[in-house]
């Protein structure tokens, strides 16, 4: 075997506690030893932001990052971002309101990427939007959809 | 799997077909939730990877696998010396060789092929261990593309020829002439999900967990490899991340994958990585085209002449039409067209949206641009001038085609009036600005479907169906057909789709699943509720009857003699009758279709028909406007302004339509500026097979887009009187944008894609 | 990615300790090395992460001019106010850069060892010859696919671009790496490829960049980055210019400028000749496109990336119109 490291992780405001090989991405972590398998694994190389996460608040991509260095920090995905009932977030419903998403496979990365957008202040105007969703490629071309949802719950924020 | 309650918005009338219904499976996305085809826990899982070949054609000599095999986890190394014992599966085309199948192949036809696969308790380790891998290859000549100078004029597919008149003496006699050569070339899918599953046996029952645009199609041909009964193969589907013509067909890693299972008595994940999705599976093969247009000086289309080739590999033949738009766009007494296909080694390429149609009308499209600009005349003038009144390929009616109206009011909407049609008249500072106008078509294609629809004793609707939901929105639209026909909100319907063992269904492919799909639910909720109402009517414990009505009605959630007297709601009705369940299959063969018939007809393209093959010519269309601002200085195009009117017949649901059609003019939108597989010569290998290098558009590529529906209902079409809506979104999308650079710069690119150094 | 191990480091001292190990790499953002681990380019026996290394984060705009911590993130410093109003280039050189998420990761001492997006450097399995990675091995990229390779600063053995956009701001603004035990101008810190393009910087083993400094100027307040893309966003720069200007009280005459280019050159490139051709000039459109001609002396084409040539003087020449307004409506 593998020599592992033993990790706890702070993920959604639970402590998970894993055994993982150092080399295992926090993406990974979370799909494949966790069950979180709501961040999604587009690229594997930080190309396309499926994976996108927040660290301690801020979006990251987490195939980029490796599962022992999000341990003491604050990670939350998108199985995080609705409230303690369930309801949802502001931006995941705007996101279904304005059909933000087609095949939904960039959707949790997209909607994590937006709700910091927001928190950054740079969801100012539709082009700053563009600009600053711009990391979370999205095949089906939501694009204009997601402009008007991130532009709708930034107004409600 | 039961759908979580839908949120509703919009006013009421949106939960029935035609309504703006919100996506019925939205909560389950935007929420994480929703389960892809690698993310169904499955225990004791071992992982695979795949090492792809590094040459692009010869031959494997040997592999030696003992640094893999002594790396830590790896459970078995897998290479062209395995006997799979497989046998070749059923192509698209219905051909079946019998062959045994070799999904690691010891002839290597193209870089990136798979030789050899790892499979280690952990992806990290086989990922690892894959690298120890060492091929020795006893290496062939090759041709690495379609502008390899060995590639040759490929072979004629006379089946593909058009031909009436005399298009040669036409040409030759006509006082205007353009003739010019178009090129498009290799493209991608990039759909965010990439290729993957888990196979998992049970003795002699295969499950499959895999992205799939045909859950019926790929379950047969994983029969077909392991000679299993259709039954014993179950593949499920329920989420796909994006498809676009790439999920329809099971591939070499899933033959590995399961065999792997099998062999190993364990289930195996096994993952494309990103750059191998660029050659596990074809994208849209590289075209080449010339067209001669003959007309009169007022613009009067005399002739066609279209000569087109596609590249195709050198062990499959996949032409990539580019007569396929070419006869049916315009009113001509003489056309003709052929096309060709070069083999050269590359993966067999494949569908990817539009097919055929996609650079066909780059070709034409722009060619009737180039005709407006020497005629000096308005390029929509010079279109509805040449309108065809009907199609001059199969000399049939169309069904319906409201073009004329898709381009008016598409200029209407775009201001299309107040152009100057010199170009380079438009500027800002150093930036030029073009416009540009295209159009597109996509045929109706339909196959027969069938769909369960299950009434439960609590009063919820079931629709269930192998069919595909990849973000078209079938869930929702079936949803809305079942809440329409039983007359209760949305929020009562279950929708159960993407599973070989339910009900067979069209592929979600070629535009042709709505229609399709939508005929056979609504015969069979349109049947369960005949059978309701004939037992409401009839037993003995049914309050309803002895109202001594002829029918009932079912609105408002409620069952009734037209809305009067007593009534039930669906929970009391089915409780008066006694029954916890009321199930009924239908499908849209002929009556009395065989079991092989049936079997046929799901797994099978055997009984897809074609636009023309009833009495009528059935064709989506559109017309796309665009403005490009293009940098003087540094030939930077930046797609401003779209405006895309649309002709698909009625819209099921017209915001995932609107999607769709946005969906499909964004691929354009990186077909016409940024999309080009990148060729070594040398070795015939993609090198951008990556979507930092392969540049597919982002969210500030993209301008608002405004897209406009002008179609009616038709019902020679399908059966609630839609066309297909999927594919012609990106039709005509590249010669808009392409003709709008033009009209900015004043020069021509007949190359796609129009980047920055073919305009400095 | 290979097997390694992993070892978070509590200060400096030990991350330096352990980066001289054989085999060792440091990780701060990650996006560059597990970037090339995963496409097997490198393969660390152990990654010292020092991300927890406190105070080397910090970012301040004095009189002096401009430091920053090598722990910085990108987006920190392109956001930072006073980054903004004082070194205009050095933020947009940042926020044009990747994504919003890769500028939250990743750090200002990582960005300026990224790593080319050479095709050929990044895909060892198919290419086995590349200088960089294994010397003497060859060149892949010499007559390949060639559209985004250098044309300044190549070599028969190398044609990799440098990808970065802050390393050209910084070259630019003749900014200073803090080495802990020494300072080295940044255009010094990144060495010509010539006849090993395996060494890429002056760093050696066990050094660790502990900050930039960016000494303030007229020229570095009044300055622009400016990057030409195929794509709106999210890419690497086709071609870039970062641009300082100081003009006499004529509003015409040159009296400092700072020229450096990206997206051409092997390395971030200071164009001094365009620099020396237009101090003391009194600027128009023509003298502004003829003097930027000078930033492709000595520039070889392999074909694919000719148009760059003909690109990045226009890049230039724009990017200092813009920053002179008085010439009028000319950018």
């Amino acid at each position: 075997m593998t020599r592992t490291i033993h990790l706890t992780l702070d993920i959604n405001g639970q402590r998970h506690e894993l055994d993982v090989e150092p080399r295992v991405t926090l993406l990974d972590a979370l799909r494949e030893h966790l069950g979180l398998t709501g961040t999604k694994k587009g690229c594997d190389q930080g190309q396309c932001g499926a994976c996108t996460c927040h660290v301690d608040g801020k979006r990251v991509l987490s195939c980029l990052t490796l599962a022992a260095q999000a341990e003491g920090r604050q990670v939350t995905t998108i199985e995080g971002l609705a409230g303690p009932n369930g309801e949802l977030h502001p931006v995941q419903s705007a996101f279904i309101e304005h059909d933000a998403f087609q095949c939904g496979y960039c959707t949790p990365g997209q909607i994590m990427s937006a709700v910091a957008c927001i928190r950054e202040g740079h969801a100012g105007s539709d082009e700053e939007i563009r600009e600053y969703m711009s990391g979370n490629l999205c095949r089906c071309g939501a694009y204009n959809s997601i402009v008007t949802a991130v532009r709708e719950a930034a107004e409600m924020a | 799997m039961t759908i979580m309650a839908p949120r509703k918005f919009g006013d009421s009338s949106d939960g029935v077909v035609g309504g703006r219904q919100t996506r019925f499976e939205g909560d389950l996305k935007v929420t994480g939730a929703a389960k892809y085809a690698l993310e169904h826990p499955v225990e004791n899982l071992a992982h695979g990877v795949l090492v792809p070949s590094t040459i692009p054609a010869g031959r494997v000599v040997s592999v030696d696998m003992q640094a893999a095999l002594a790396s830590p986890g790896v459970l078995l190394v897998l290479t062209p010396e395995d006997d799979f014992g497989m046998r070749v599966a059923t192509d698209w085309g219905g051909n079946r060789p019998d062959e045994p199948y070799y999904p690691l192949s010891r002839e290597v036809r193209y870089n990136g092929e798979p030789v050899a696969a790892v499979i280690a308790e952990s992806r990290e380790q086989a990922v690892a261990a894959a690298k120890l891998i060492r091929v020795t290859y006893e290496e062939a000549p090759h041709v690495a593309s379609l502008d390899d100078p060995n590639a040759g004029e490929g072979n004629l597919l006379e089946h593909l020829s058009a031909s009436w008149g005399d298009a040669e003496a036409a040409y030759a006699a006509a006082p205007v002439k353009v003739e010019a050569e178009y090129k498009t070339p290799r493209e991608y899918h990039v759909a965010m999900e990439p290729h993957g599953l888990t196979a998992k046996w049970d003795g002699d029952q295969l499950t499959v967990w895999e992205p799939s645009q045909w859950s019926h199609g790929m379950a047969r041909s994983y029969a077909e490899w392991f000679g299993l009964p259709f039954e014993n193969v179950h593949l499920i589907s329920p989420f796909i991340g994006g498809g676009f013509g790439s999920k329809g067909a099971a591939l070499a890693h899933g033959a590995v994958a399961a065999f792997a299972a099998r062999k190993l008595g364990r289930p195996v994940k096994l993952a494309l990585t990103r750059p191998q999705n660029f050659t596990g599976y074809g994208g849209r093969a590289a075209t080449r085209q010339t067209i001669k247009l003959g007309a009169t000086q007022d613009g009067v289309l005399q002739a066609i002449v279209h000569r087109g080739a596609s590249e195709t590999s050198t062990y499959g033949v996949w032409p990539e039409q580019t007569g396929a738009a070419t006869p049916i766009m315009y009113k001509v007494e003489n056309l003709s067209s052929e096309h060709r296909v070069v083999p050269v080694n590359t993966v067999t390429p494949g569908a990817l949206r539009g097919p055929g149609k996609n650079p066909s009308a780059f070709g034409i499209e722009t060619a009737m641009d180039e005709l407006a600009a020497q005629l000096g005349m308005d390029p929509l003038e010079l279109r509805l001038k040449n309108y065809a009144d009907r199609d001059y390929q199969s000399g049939k009616p169309w069904s319906t085609r409201r073009l004329r109206e898709a381009m008016t009011e598409g200029a209407e909407a775009f201001g299309w009036s107040k152009r100057n049609h010199a170009p380079r008249s438009m500027r800002d500072g150093r930036t030029l600005i073009g416009w540009g106008m295209a159009c597109g078509t996509f045929p109706v294609i339909q196959a027969p479907s069938e769909a369960m629809i299950r009434i439960l004793g609590n009063g919820r609707v079931e629709v269930v169906s192998g069919a595909i939901d990849m973000g078209q929105g079938t869930y929702t639209i079936l949803a809305q057909t079942a809440a329409e026909i039983f007359g209760v909100p949305v929020d009562q319907v279950e929708v159960h789709l993407g599973d070989s063992r339910m009900p067979g269904s069209a592929i979600a492919g070629g535009s042709m699943l709505a229609g399709s799909i939508l005929g056979a639910v609504h015969k069979a909720a349109s049947a369960a509720r005949d059978e309701l109402i004939g037992l409401a009517l009839s037993e003995p414990s049914s309050p309803l009857r002895d109202t001594g009505a002829n029918t009932l009605t079912f609105s408002g959630g409620r069952v009734s003699v037209g809305g009067e007297g007593p009534s039930l709601t669906l929970p009391e009705l089915m409780q008066s009758l006694g029954r916890d369940v009321l199930e009924i299959r239908r499908n849209t063969l002929p009556d009395g279709a065989s079991m092989e018939d049936q079997h046929q007809a799901w797994t099978t393209m055997a009984k897809v028909e074609g636009p023309t093959m009833g009495e009528y010519s059935m064709h989506s269309w559109c017309a796309h406007f665009a403005e490009v601002r293009v940098d003087e200085d540094f030939g930077t195009v930046r797609l401003s302004r779209m405006v895309s009117a649309f002709d698909c017949g009625r819209l099921y649901n017209p915001r995932m339509v609107e999607s769709q059609w946005r969906g499909g003019i964004i691929m354009g939108i990186g077909q016409a500026l940024l999309e080009e597989g990148l060729v070594d010569m040398r070795n015939g290998r993609t090198v951008n097979n990556n979507v930092a290098d392969y540049l597919v558009p982002t969210n500030a590529d993209v301008p608002d887009i405004q897209v406009i529906s002008v179609g009616v209902p038709d019902y020679n079409a399908s059966a609630l009187g839609g066309k297909g809506v999927g594919e012609v979104g990106i039709v005509g999308v590249a010669p808009a944008i392409a003709n709008a650079v033009f009209h900015a710069t004043g020069k021509r690119v007949r190359e796609l894609p129009v980047t920055l150094e073919k305009l400095i | 990615m290979k097997d390694f191990s992993y070892l978070r480091a509590a200060s400096a001292e030990e991350a330096s300790r352990a980066a001289q190990q054989a085999g060792a790499m440091l990780l701060a953002g990650g996006t560059t090395l597990l970037d090339l681990a995963k496409c097997g380019v490198t393969e660390p026996d152990t990654v010292v992460d020092i991300t927890r290394l406190a105070g080397l984060d910090t970012i301040n705009v004095g009189e002096g001019g401009l430091t920053i911590g090598a722990l910085a993130t990108m987006s920190a410093v392109a956001d930072h106010p006073e980054v903004k109003t004082q070194f205009p280039a050095i933020a947009q050189s940042l926020s044009l850069a990747a994504s919003a998420q890769l500028r939250n990761m990743a750090t200002i001492g990582g960005n300026l060892l990224q790593r080319t997006r050479c095709a050929y450097f990044r895909d060892p399995q198919a290419f086995p010859a590349c200088n960089k990675r294994a010397p003497g091995s060859g060149c892949s990229a010499l007559g390949g696919v060639t559209r985004n390779h250098a044309v300044l600063g190549t070599s028969e053995k190398c044609i990799a671009t440098y990808p970065g956009d802050l390393a050209v701001a910084l070259v630019a603004f003749d900014a200073v790496v803090d080495l802990g035990t020494r300072q080295v101008p940044v255009d010094d810190f990144f060495l010509p490829y010539g006849e090993a393009p395996e060494r890429e910087t002056l760093l050696q083993p066990g050094e660790i960049i502990r900050g930039i400094t960016v000494p303030a100027s007229v020229a570095a307040r009044q300055s622009v980055y400016l990057k030409v893309r195929d794509r709106q966003s999210y890419e690497f720069a086709a071609a870039s210019a970062a641009v300082g200007l100081e003009l006499e009280a004529d509003g015409r005459t040159v009296s400092d400028i700072h020229v450096a280019l990206g997206g051409v050159a092997t390395k971030p490139w200071r164009a001094l000749a365009v620099e020396q051709a237009l101090i003391g000039k009194a600027l128009d459109a023509d003298l502004v496109r003829s003097a930027s001609r000078l930033s492709m002396e000595g520039a070889v084409s392999h074909g694919d990336n000719a148009y760059k040539i003909e690109l990045a003087p226009r890049v230039v020449a724009r990017a200092i119109l813009q920053l002179a307004p008085s010439l009028g409506d000319l950018a």
